[in-house]
């Protein structure tokens, strides 16, 4: 065996070399034996993981040799993440033939749902092993379509191998989500790839006389760097890896030199296409072949390894570089279709400003178009700084572009300031238009920042120069931005004002989507001041506006109603309208939405005493760095959770939630956040002026506002339970207004009927009847809220009373409230009749995960098997 | 020299205007001149959903090359052994 072969390269072309493995035999097994369920319809994911020249390609070669060589009839996928400085969305699909001819996988108008099951139909339709190299160079959008196939692979034909380098996916890259999905299947298995051991490197130095103790120490064992150093034995050891890739080029004629430069520029790969305009000829090939340092693939030349082009690069004199990068940028201009992205690279790399400029706005659209809004944020940044024209509107332009991309990827500080930095441009344009739009935007993200008087600024100022420069359709929007602020700060009057004038304009003009916009701020004004039938006409205009394709206006029609369900109890409605209006956020790609959508029902969760849901929720939007908007309900879930089980409890957080509150300052969110506060209070004992002072000074007052009843009768039972004076309500909702008459059992059942078992026990709790008091602690350890029950414990026993039920212990207790958002969705299939295997496949889990849900849900929920489970479902809370 | 047939499958290649078989020979031309070894190309016939091409060139790599340098598709490459016509009757 020559030493090439263990580092050889499988790409078809001249260049391809035999491949043997050393000390991969059990990696080897792991893909095997995945490769062999997958073919059976029992899909999984490999991560290969490792150093630069460990040899994941190398194993991935072998393993694609064995299919082969065994007759496996397996259809093999291999793509490649771009290396470019920032990638190409869905780059590594544009390598498969997966979709039809290779190139831009995307159809005109399709959107990323649809993307995505079009890759899922066309890889579930045969066995197939699909490989994505590379993952740390991976685009935003490529990993948003393996998250979809990571959900379902278990059920399909396929097995996912993701090779990556160690330590180069942070907490906050963007392929981390896809790495956690994976790392929760049932068959992940994650290949850490090791160094050869000094009898491996033996075996590669046979024959020569180097020594093998000599090699290893110098090459750490790393294979690439092992196989370099054997392939010129005589020479004396080269000191570094680059070393040793540049050994091979002493015979190297300068021109030749060059040349391989010009390959080591281009870091994906030297378009065929590209040569005749570089003076590349064929014997200038047939010499480079030689150095066995390049490749030729369908597409190009590359390099047989990301070292080796290194190795070459680093050779590129200080100011080569630019010329090298001209040239490619002239070549590549000549081949159809030029890909702007990498046109892009090589501008920027070239140090050619309107080039850079030009080709960079391309990518972004290209980008944007196909999802991948941290892509396209990255190519306007680069517009941007090569920008070198002088005209303020192209400026003004991009930075519009940047800001909205920015508010895509939840970046909306950044967005603030760049659409601010548009203000001084649109008035040195004398653009009024421009500026009125400009601080309409502003206006919107600087409420989703949760900066509500901020927000108000702008749309005032916006309608103010919308008025001035007399554009209609402008100031109408800004009109109806107002509104909408008016009505979240329940000023009612002033926001069905402001949506009639707005209406007026629309007319007017004929401006269909602000003709709804305005009658949504009016609808969900009568809404929230208690007309229920406007509901029916809020859920009517969703369908408008999905027809028409206004797709915000439809998500955030969603987002209101979903959010006053739950404000006002209608949680079956409300869980009811969050299936439909999650996935249709996640779908259509709207982030704001996305985000409080995912909070509310984080708050949905919470109300109906499924903790751990709650908690899932929670951190989703926390985690996600949601908008800072959505994130109130899932600061105060995150404290209240465990402070209601008894856990370690961050109370610091609900200082954070009334910063956030005071900010928004809102009614209802300043209710929401007080009542947790005083909830902490009570749980604690500790004295929280927030509460005894502000809460109760304010209370009336908060509650008097429309559709504060629920919120401001919350934050009164806390009070009295603190023994604070509670001022007089003018309204309070049903189940309040009972308690507050002494009617502990009516209060009860209508909590229970709502679907609020913690509120239905505290108002047990409430009693002055002992019994009373013991029924709802024992409904409070029933659903895990044993830390209040213990508070209760507390008291009862201070207050001398005999009877205090004991606390359960850990091991008897069922949790139904442990359900996570997975087991709720599969005990409610359960619960309907369906069988595991009509489970799974609903699901797109394999029938063996489906069962261990089941075992997992039926042990939660203390119930013998699953027709308990169908018999009972009503009282589990799962109809 | 030798001789060779490409085939290349392009499909509705019967469909290609005059002003697209004008832009196809200035790429196949330049891919020609870069090479840096002897080649010509004689003539190419479309039929169908193939295009039919007679180059001389000093070996099958060569062919390959131009072809990758093209962006064209190389589906089959043969040698021509021998040529023949009517005139071969009277031989």
């Amino acid at each position: 065996m020559t030493t090439d072969d263990l580092l050889g390269v499988t790409e078809e072309g001249t260049y391809t070399r035999a491949v043997r493995l050393l000390e991969r035999s059990a990696e080897v097994g792991v893909l095997r034996a995945a490769l062999g369920h997958a073919r059976g319809g029992d899909g999984s994911g490999v991560a290969i993981t490792g150093d630069s020249g460990v040899g994941k390609s190398s194993l991935v070669d072998a393993v694609i040799a064995e299919t082969a060589a065994a007759g496996f009839e397996v259809r093999v996928l291999r793509a490649h993440c771009d290396p470019l400085d920032t990638p190409r969305p869905l780059g590594p699909f544009r390598d498969l033939e997966l979709l039809g001819a290779a190139g831009d996988p995307r159809r005109e108008d399709e959107s990323r749902a649809e993307l995505c099951e079009r890759v899922y139909d066309a890889l579930r339709s045969e066995p197939s092993l699909l490989i994505v190299e590379d993952l740390h160079w991976v685009d935003a959008a490529t990993v948003d379509v393996l998250r979809f196939l990571a959900r379902r692979v278990e059920a399909m034909p396929l097995l996912l191998v993701l090779t990556y380098r160690d330590g180069e996916i942070g907490p906050r890259h963007s392929a981390r989500p896809l790495l956690g999905d994976l790392a929760s299947l049932d068959g992940f298995t994650q290949l850490g790839l090791a160094p050869l051991s000094v009898d491996a490197v033996r075996e590669v130095v046979s024959g020569t006389h180097l020594d093998a103790s000599r090699v290893h120490a110098l090459t750490g064992g790393n294979p690439f760097f092992v196989a370099e150093v054997a392939k010129e034995p005589d020479r004396p050891l080269p000191a570094t890896v680059r070393d040793a890739v540049l050994a091979h080029t002493t015979d190297v004629t300068d021109h030749d030199f060059e040349v391989l430069q010009l390959i080591a520029a281009a870091p994906d790969h030297l378009d065929n296409r590209v040569l005749p305009h570089l003076d590349v000829d064929l014997p200038t090939l047939r010499r480079l072949q030689d150095t066995s340092l390049l490749s030729r693939t369908a597409d190009g030349l590359v390099f047989r390894h990301e070292l080796a082009r290194q190795a070459i690069e680093s050779t590129i004199p200080p100011g080569g570089g630019p010329r090298l990068h001209a040239r490619l940028v002239v070549a590549l201009e000549t081949i159809d279709p030029a890909d702007p992205a990498v046109l892009t690279h090589h501008a920027v790399a070239a140090r050619d400003g309107a080039r850079a400029t030009s080709y960079a706005r391309r990518a972004a659209e290209d980008a944007n178009a196909a999802g991948s809004h941290s892509e396209a944020a990255a190519f306007f940044e680069i517009a941007l700084e090569h920008l070198e024209t002088r005209d303020p509107e192209e400026r003004a332009r991009l930075l519009l572009e940047l800001a909205y991309q920015q508010y895509m990827t939840s970046r909306l500080s950044e967005a603030i300031s760049n659409v601010r930095a548009t203000f001084r441009l649109w008035e040195e344009a004398r653009n009024h238009e421009g500026l009125a739009d400009a601080h309409d935007a502003v206006a919107l993200f600087e409420y989703y920042n949760a900066h509500r008087e901020k927000a108000e600024h702008h749309s005032e100022t916006a309608a103010r120069i919308a008025l001035d420069a007399t554009t209609p359709s402008t100031y109408g929007a800004a009109r109806a931005t107002q509104g909408f602020l008016a009505y979240l700060r329940n000023d009612l009057v002033r926001a069905r004002e402001l949506a009639a004038e707005a209406r007026l304009v629309a007319e007017r003009s004929d401006l269909g989507v602000l003709g709804l916009r305005s009658e949504v701020v009016t609808t969900v004004s009568d809404l929230v001041s208690g007309d229920e039938a406007a509901r029916a006409t809020l859920l009517t205009q969703v369908e408008t506006a999905r027809d028409r394709g206004w797709d915000e206006l439809a998500s955030t029609v969603y987002s209101q109603v979903a959010s006053l369900d739950v404000e006002h109890g209608r949680f079956r409605d409300a869980e009811q309208l969050l299936q439909v209006s999650i996935p249709f956020a996640n779908q259509r790609d709207i982030p704001i939405c996305r985000h409080w959508q995912t909070g509310v029902r984080a708050r949905l969760k919470f109300q109906r005493g499924r903790w751990e849901a709650a908690l899932e929720d929670a951190a989703t939007v926390i985690g996600d760095d949601g908008m800072p908007l959505a994130t109130l309900w899932p600061r105060l879930v995150s404290v209240l959770v465990p402070l209601r089980r008894g856990e370690d409890a961050e109370l610091g957080i609900l200082d954070d939630a009334w910063s956030l509150a005071e900010q928004i300052d809102e009614p209802l969110r300043r209710l929401s956040v007080l009542a947790a506060l005083a909830e902490a209070a009570w749980m604690t004992g500790r004295t929280d002026h927030r509460v005894s002072d502000y809460a109760v000074s304010q209370l009336a007052v908060l509650g008097a506002c429309p559709g504060a009843e629920w919120g401001a009768g919350h934050v009164g039972a806390w009070l009295r339970r603190l023994g604070l004076p509670v001022p007089q309500l003018a309204r309070v909702a049903e189940p309040y207004r009972l308690a507050d008459e002494g009617r502990v059992a009516e209060a009860a059942r209508a909590w229970q009927l709502l679907g609020d078992p913690f509120a239905e026990a505290m108002a047990w709790t409430d009693s002055v009847v002992p019994e009373d008091r013991v029924t709802g602690i024992r409904l409070l350890d029933s659903i895990g809220a044993v830390g209040t029950a213990d508070r209760h414990r507390v008291v009862l026993r201070q207050e001398g009373s005999v009877v205090v039920p004991q606390r359960p212990r850990e091991s008897t207790r069922a949790n139904p409230a442990g359900l996570t958002n997975r087991q709720l969705e599969v005990a409610r299939l359960v619960a309907r009749g369906l069988s595991n295997a009509e489970i799974a496949t609903q699901l797109f889990i394999s029938p063996k995960t489906a069962d261990h849900h089941v075992s997992a849900i039926l042990t939660k929920l203390a119930v013998p098997n699953r027709r308990a489970v169908v018999v009972n479902s009503a009282q589990l809370g799962l109809t | 020299m030798q001789r060779f047939i490409i085939e290349r499958e392009i499909p509705d290649a019967k469909d290609l205007t005059q002003d697209q078989l004008a832009e196809i020979a200035r790429t196949s031309n330049a891919a020609v001149e870069s090479l840096g070894v002897p080649y010509v190309w004689i003539v190419s016939y479309v039929a169908g959903d193939r295009i039919y091409c007679i180059h001389d060139a000093v070996d099958g790599e060569a062919i390959l090359e131009h072809a990758r340098r093209g962006g064209f598709p190389a589906n089959r490459v043969t040698p021509v052994v021998a040529e023949f016509g009517p005139h071969t009757a009277n031989v």
